[in-house]
């Protein structure tokens, strides 16, 4: 008996050399889980980013955030700077082996255009869209609007993949079940398994470009065979599994975590410059008391930044920045104009501002979520600030499911409404005037929280017609202005996550979306 | 006999029944709309509707119930609403690691447990008899994810003998499997193993003080082939009833366990489930919990047969 226990228990010693990834295989930890393949019918960034595995696009960013072909040959645009002519690249196929044709990319712009909010914006400026031959499309513009490039070329939610004309068909509402586009990896359905991993192998009919990668853009050159995006629940665990080798990146490593880093050969924790995150505390303008602008202003009084950027970053001060422009800070469209409003906390002001309001004590709803714990950091930080102001507030535990649903709710708070609620917004959807929901203005038809503004949607409009930087800087700073008198929402400050990498690969692309091209194994 | 398991198993129809509903009510009540999880962050509510509409999330509960009951009864759970898939592939994909882990535990446990609770009643106020109950105390109140964690830096990280995280599917080769599942099912017999072991000396305590064990002595038996043959086997019933309601709490249960090693297994599937309003997952799994609680009671009341030849008649 003792001889069979200690049998055991060497062949399981001897077995149990973990498996490193030393084989062909590049192991991932996003933040969240693959849970469909279509990135047109969510937002979701974890989607976002594996679908670039799966899918290419016609245009794309490079590093300069210039758009350039990806999928396209070229683009021809007319004179009056109303028609687009695009052809597409010879010998692009799907993962289906069907050819890609003008006809995949026409059905795919058009179910994109149901779907994402830019490209809402383009399809209602447009007259028509259509295949002229098998490798032709044409966009024609009923009006001059000089973001058709931008927003074909966008590379964060919702990208405009390409897929087959009958996927393509489908509602966007409803999610594409066959992951068939024609990207570098193709996904092994077999071997998904929702909630913990999805598998992808290299194309072997995917013809990269001959440029260098550059962001989006260039060629997508695959080193591995596989690639697994594997769903680790726990956090500490990722972080073990990619010290000892068992994984190769994760897309966010918590600042308590960073010192685990230190010493280790095997990983290191990279500080995501490109992947930054804002988070702002978006303000319901249909509810009392934030229906009164005074009384907005007095809760952009009643806060500050460092608070919740402490709260949630703790002592590693590197992780985050303290900005009050509307378009990021370090942009192209940063701004200082009218940042007093949301980085000077005063709370004698915001009380003084109170009572000349007629604030009577209408209480505010913080439905203080507590499975995110940046949200629920952020939440108990916020409420000692606005009763120190003078709001009378009142605190219901819950999550984030509840909120996400709670909040598209116009109802009064008694009746499944809201006032406030954080969320956070990346860096690449932030700078973008056309892209941040809180300069839209679009009352009703907008964003959670309806802030309601002529102005801001007169400036959008002109924002999309002029391709002049400097007009378009001008039009952006006048955003910003509009924006933070009309409180949309209070910025609490800007992140900089940072992410484990193993050491031991090469030419990872930094950008606002990861990508797994170009990235090599050494030595 | 045939008869009783027969009585048995129509005896848990109307529970699976009572079930269902409850649990159906109960997913429906908490707030939350998986529609608007599944639209993402800036889907107009026009999105939200039609999503809702494909999930015949818009009709009335009681007829959301019936559409899920008639197909539930010719074995079709629905798909999940979060991705997509059918809610039987999704909790089959999960049986084979959850219930690896649930048998490695328990037979670990099972060894650990009963010696050591023998011998405890055995020596009954001893300082053994200390030693292993303050042991069973300790592996009983530490928390599972701090057993975890410490084992996972010493034996993963440090020595690196075992992996961090994962699951090694049986396909690719039994010994991989076991490998994989070893620091979860060790975090988890500690734990059962504390609580069988105090089942294990109350009962064999309560066996050790007959008269036919003093007979046995009389006669001059070994004290091992006493406690084995004749202590323990009168002393089963107890034990076995708890190792089965261990199983069963091992299958549903050990949510924290799975999250830690990274074990794709039922537990996770469920809580997931729940955090995402997605209701058919969540009925599906409770429909398939009761059903393995009920065959778990079944078979351990069939055990009993074994040790106890007053049920066999």
């Amino acid at each position: 008996m003792k001889s069979i226990h200690l049998a055991i228990a060497a062949g399981l010693l001897a077995a149990a050399t973990p498996a490193l990834a030393q084989d062909n295989v590049l192991r991932l930890r996003m933040n969240g889980d693959i849970n469909t393949v279509d990135p047109i019918s969510t937002t979701n960034y974890t989607i976002r980013n594996s679908s670039y595995l799966i899918y290419d696009v016609l245009f794309a960013l490079d590093e300069n955030f210039e758009v350039q072909p990806q999928m396209a040959e070229g683009v021809e645009i007319s004179d009056d700077g109303l028609t687009y002519t695009i052809t597409l690249r010879d010998g692009l196929k799907f993962h289906d082996g069907s050819d890609v044709t003008a006809e995949d990319a026409v059905a795919s712009l058009k179910r994109w255009g149901k779907a994402d909010g830019l490209g809402k914006i383009m399809f209602s400026k447009l007259a028509s869209i259509e295949a002229t031959d098998d490798k032709t499309l044409v966009i024609t513009m009923a009006e001059p609007w000089a973001q058709v490039l931008p927003a074909i070329g966008k590379i964060s939610s919702n990208i405009p993949v390409i897929m087959p004309k009958r996927l393509a068909e489908q509602d966007p509402s409803d999610p594409v079940k066959e992951p068939i586009g024609s990207g570098p990896y193709k996904m092994v359905v077999d071997e998904w398994v929702p909630g913990s991993i999805a598998v992808y192998e290299a194309f072997e009919d995917y013809k990269p470009r001959s440029e260098p990668a550059s962001m989006a853009a260039g060629g997508k050159q695959t080193h591995f065979d596989r690639v697994e995006i594997i769903n680790i629940p726990d956090t500490a665990t990722a972080v073990d599994a990619l010290l000892v080798g068992e994984i190769d990146w994760m897309e966010e490593v918590p600042g308590d975590m960073l010192p685990l880093f230190e010493g280790q050969d095997e990983a290191q924790a990279v500080p995501a410059l490109q992947s930054g995150n804002s988070m702002q505390l978006v303000v319901n303008h249909l509810n009392p008391p934030f229906d009164n602008p005074k009384i907005r202003h007095a809760l952009q009084l009643a806060l500050e930044q460092e608070p919740f950027m402490q709260a949630i970053n703790g002592d590693n001060t590197d992780l985050y920045k303290i900005c009050g422009a509307v378009f990021f800070c370090d942009t192209p469209f940063a701004s200082d104009v009218n940042t007093d409003r949301v980085l000077k906390r005063d709370a004698e002001a915001a009380k003084a501002l109170l009572d000349e309001a007629g604030y009577d004590g209408t209480p505010v709803t913080l439905l203080h979520v507590t499975d995110i714990a940046s949200h629920d950091a952020a939440y108990s930080v916020l409420k000692p600030m606005l009763e120190e102001a003078g709001f009378v507030v009142e605190e219901q535990i819950t999550d984030w499911a509840t909120v996400a649903t709670r909040r598209a709710s116009k109802e009064p708070v008694a009746n499944g409404g809201w006032n406030v609620f954080f969320t956070g917004w990346g860096y690449i959807d932030q700078i973008n005037p056309m892209t941040n929901v809180y300069v839209a203005g679009a009352c009703e038809n907008g964003w959670f929280g309806w802030a309601c503004s002529q102005e801001l949607q007169d400036l959008r409009e002109k924002f999309a017609v002029t391709a002049d930087p400097a007009e378009q800087k001008k039009l952006a700073t006048r955003m910003q202005e509009v924006t933070h008198d009309l409180v949309p929402y209070v910025p609490v400050g800007q992140i900089f996550p940072s992410q484990g990498l193993a050491s031991n690969l090469q030419g990872y692309i930094d950008s606002p979306v990861p990508f797994f091209w170009n990235v090599s194994r050494g030595e | 006999m045939i008869l009783y398991v027969v009585g048995r198993l129509l005896a848990a129809v109307p529970t699976l029944l009572i079930v269902a509903i409850f649990i159906f009510g109960l997913v429906h009540i908490a707030p939350g709309d998986p529609a608007i999880l599944i639209a993402g962050d800036n889907a107009n509510p026009e999105q939200v509707d039609k999503i809702r509409e494909r999930l015949h999330l818009d009709r009335s509960l009681p007829v959301q119930f019936g559409i899920w009951f008639g197909n539930a009864v010719t074995g079709d759970l629905g798909t999940s609403v979060y991705s997509g898939r059918p809610v039987t592939e999704l909790i089959a994909q999960r049986v084979e690691p959850t219930f690896l882990l649930a048998l490695y535990t328990i037979v670990l446990t099972v060894i650990i447990a009963v010696p050591l609770g023998t011998i405890a009643a055995w020596k009954a106020n001893g300082w053994l008899d200390r030693a292993i109950m303050g042991f069973s105390v300790a592996g009983f109140s530490v928390p599972v994810f701090a057993t975890s964690y410490l084992l996972i830096y010493v034996f993963a990280v440090e020595l690196r003998w075992f992996p961090v995280q994962g699951y090694k599917a049986l396909s690719k080769g039994p010994v991989e499997t076991l490998v994989s599942l070893t620091l979860p099912s060790i975090a988890l017999a500690l734990v059962f193993a504390a609580l069988i072991a105090r089942v294990t000396r109350a009962a064999v305590l309560d066996v050790i003080h007959e008269n036919f064990v003093r007979t046995l002595k009389a006669k001059g038996m070994g004290t091992r082939r006493i406690l084995v043959t004749h202590v323990l086997k009168t002393a089963g019933v107890p034990i076995v009833t708890v190792i089965g309601i261990g199983l069963a709490a091992l299958i549903g249960g050990v949510v924290v366990t799975e999250s830690v090693f990274n074990i794709p297994g039922i537990g996770r599937l469920t809580v997931d489930a729940i955090v995402r309003r997605d209701y058919p997952v969540v009925q599906g799994i409770i429909l398939f919990f009761s059903l393995t609680l009920i065959a778990v009671n079944l078979v351990v009341d069939l055990s009993y047969a074994l040790f106890d030849p007053r049920v066999r008649g």
